[in-house]
């Protein structure tokens, strides 16, 4: 079996996801050792810049010359995974996401200074860019299922992963339902993954693993305000994490039969 | 055989017991009951009227690896199933437990549920119901069969129902704690106790005629608007003690040939249970994974096995954040209107 050639690539982020695969510290010699690393360079020095069998991205995409590096790395990868919440559905930059105004945001921040590096716009998910065979999210992402894909993808298998809500996880746990609470737990909009880490110490879900495929935006909506959330917390609070993957979804949400009557 | 124990008793015996196996017991902690492993009784709380989960869980756990394999072969990972006693379970739970038999140990017999519940020992318990247990509306509020031995609380004593020789070998362990001299107050306070029971139950559940009402209502618009409010979590499924569907997995270890085949709990109301090769998905629609549930728990499966797959436990009136549970669906299908 010819170990497959990895590169690992950080954009728009906190590097936090390739400081977890540097974290994964029992498995790092197997994991060097089933592939051939050809860049890391938050790893090593010695990084060389040709094809790849898999490329792991990290980050979202927020100027020209991240966008043109993503689609070289593209061009060279037989596969691109986004690796992380930032590169599967934007992160927090991406919080803002279909509501205009970046222009000025961005002169909000920036004022009139002369911006010499590359052009920025606003930051989006690598699959609004280039297309992606894979995403593994997560903030950071899992050890295990980190390991668990890679250790697929070196036996030529399909990786899997949990497509659910974490509120599976959280039940496996045996754990009350936080909603019950009343407090704003955002698991039924959240994959799993995480192990149901935050609900199993009674937090409330914040989103970080991003959407699953399967929303019901305006069913999470409706109950969040019975609990008496406003709808802007409501909103800004699921597009924190759910980036790219909500923002659509969050402009389609209808009232309720009981705002319909009261609108009347 | 039915014996009879003085209440300050069962501690000594659970005692002698805990010689077969471990014990298993309901336990609080704050909002959380949950079957727990115990030391003593004193840890249990036997006055909760539900676990968040069911016992299922130690009969078939959520996720659990079924065997190992390489490139020769797989060994299977049963025989280091530990033996328990399940101390506490209620009528409902243990005519769950029957149900997961037929699924588990009938036409197709698996080898892991089987294993489990061969060295698992079923100590039912009588209870009191809340406002969410609907037993008295599915027929499962009291149970005959199905466990090893059945405690009845009638204040000063238990009544203890010996229903299978292992439940019989576990009373021999400690025989002079039973007495069989079981006299007219017994009688009358056993009746009392079951008037009591049937007293308590405030749920507004009826599922009578349920399989016709679903047929008649099957298109009907009330699933589509209860569809909208279902946040496809899956809790539902999770804790009920009927349903029993799971995903096999594999994990592999990273350069190797070995790996591991794994099963964890899945649920129908989830948009990839029903997908398929190809990408076609014969539920994708919300509503039509409500449909799936509601008409096999209260439609199919009494069609099939002359008997609803609820057991009356009231863990989705309990658990769903949204309100849609047997009670809710049953409710607005018959009157044709989503209630509050």
């Amino acid at each position: 079996m010819s170990s497959p050639k990895i590169g690992v690539y950080g954009f728009t982020g906190c590097a936090g996801d390739q400081l977890m695969i540097l974290n994964c510290e029992n498995q790092l010699v197997d994991l060097f050792g089933a592939t051939e690393i050809r860049s890391f360079s938050m790893a090593k020095s010695d990084n060389h810049e040709g094809e790849l069998d898999v490329a792991f991205v990290e980050g979202s995409i927020s100027t020209e010359e991240q966008l043109e590096h993503l689609k070289d790395i593209r061009k060279r990868a037989k596969m691109l995974i986004a690796i992380g919440t930032c590169a599967c559905w934007g992160g927090p930059q991406a919080m803002k996401l279909e509501e205009g105004g970046f222009e000025k945001r961005y002169k909000g921040v920036y004022g009139n200074a002369k911006i010499t590096v590359s052009k920025a716009f606003e930051a989006q998910p690598v699959d609004a860019f280039v297309r992606v065979e894979l995403k593994i999210p997560g903030c950071p992402i899992d050890k295990s299922e980190f390991l668990g894909a890679v250790s697929k993808l070196v036996a030529k298998r399909h990786p899997y992963l949990y497509r659910f809500p974490v509120c599976a996880e959280c039940k496996w746990k045996e754990n009350p339902c936080i909603l019950w609470e009343g407090k704003f737990c955002a698991g039924p909009l959240t994959k799993a993954g995480c192990g149901a880490v935050c609900p199993s110490h009674n937090m409330p879900c914040v989103g970080c693993w991003g959407p699953t495929d399967d929303l019901n935006v305006g069913a999470e909506y409706n109950l969040l305000k019975e609990k008496g959330y406003g709808p802007d917390e409501i909103v800004q609070k699921m597009k924190k994490f759910g980036g790219a993957g909500v923002a659509k979804l969050v402009k389609e949400i209808k009232p309720t039969a009981k705002e319909k009557e009261a609108n009347k | 055989m039915i014996l009879k124990m003085k209440k300050e008793d069962l501690s000594a015996f659970l005692e002698t017991v805990k010689e077969w196996g471990e014990l298993w017991g309901p336990t609080r902690k704050g909002e959380r009951v949950a079957f727990e492993r115990v030391e003593a009784l004193s840890q249990m709380d036997l006055k909760a009227a539900r676990t968040i989960i069911p016992p299922k869980k130690l009969l078939y756990p959520p996720r659990f690896t079924m065997f190992d394999f390489d490139d020769e072969g797989y060994v299977e990972r049963t025989g280091d199933v530990p033996n328990r006693i399940l101390f506490g379970i209620h009528p409902c739970d243990i005519h769950g437990i029957q149900i997961m038999d037929t699924m588990f140990l009938e036409e197709y017999k698996d080898p892991y549920y089987a294993e489990r519940r061969e060295k698992t020992l079923l100590l039912g318990h009588s209870c009191i119901p809340d406002e969410k247990c609907m037993c008295f509306a599915t027929d499962t509020e009291f149970i005959a069969e199905g466990f090893d031995l059945f405690f009845t609380d009638l204040k000063m004593f238990y009544l203890v129902w010996v229903g299978s020789s292992r439940g019989h070998d576990l009373v021999r362990m400690k025989p002079e704690l039973f007495s069989r001299d079981i006299g007219k107050d017994d009688i009358l306070n056993y009746t009392e106790y079951r008037k009591w029971k049937t007293s308590q139950f405030s749920a507004n559940a009826d599922f009578t005629g349920m399989p016709d009402i679903f047929e008649l209502g099957y298109d009907s618009s009330i699933l589509d608007e209860l569809a909208e409010k279902c946040l496809s979590c899956g809790q539902c499924t999770m804790v009920c003690p009927t349903c029993n569907c799971f995903n096999v997995v594999d994990e592999v270890e990273l350069g190797s040939v070995e790996g591991t085949r794994d099963r964890f709990w899945d649920s129908c109301m989830f948009r990839e249970y029903s997908l398929v090769a190809g990408g076609h998905n014969f539920r994708d629609k919300r509503v039509d994974r409500l449909k799936l549930w509601y008409t096999h728990k209260l439609q199919a499966y009494i069609g099939e096995f002359g008997e609803p797959a609820c057991v009356g436990c009231g863990r989705c009136v309990a658990t769903c954040p949204v309100d849609i549970n047997v009670v809710t669906v049953a409710n607005a299908l018959r009157e044709q209107e989503v209630g509050k």
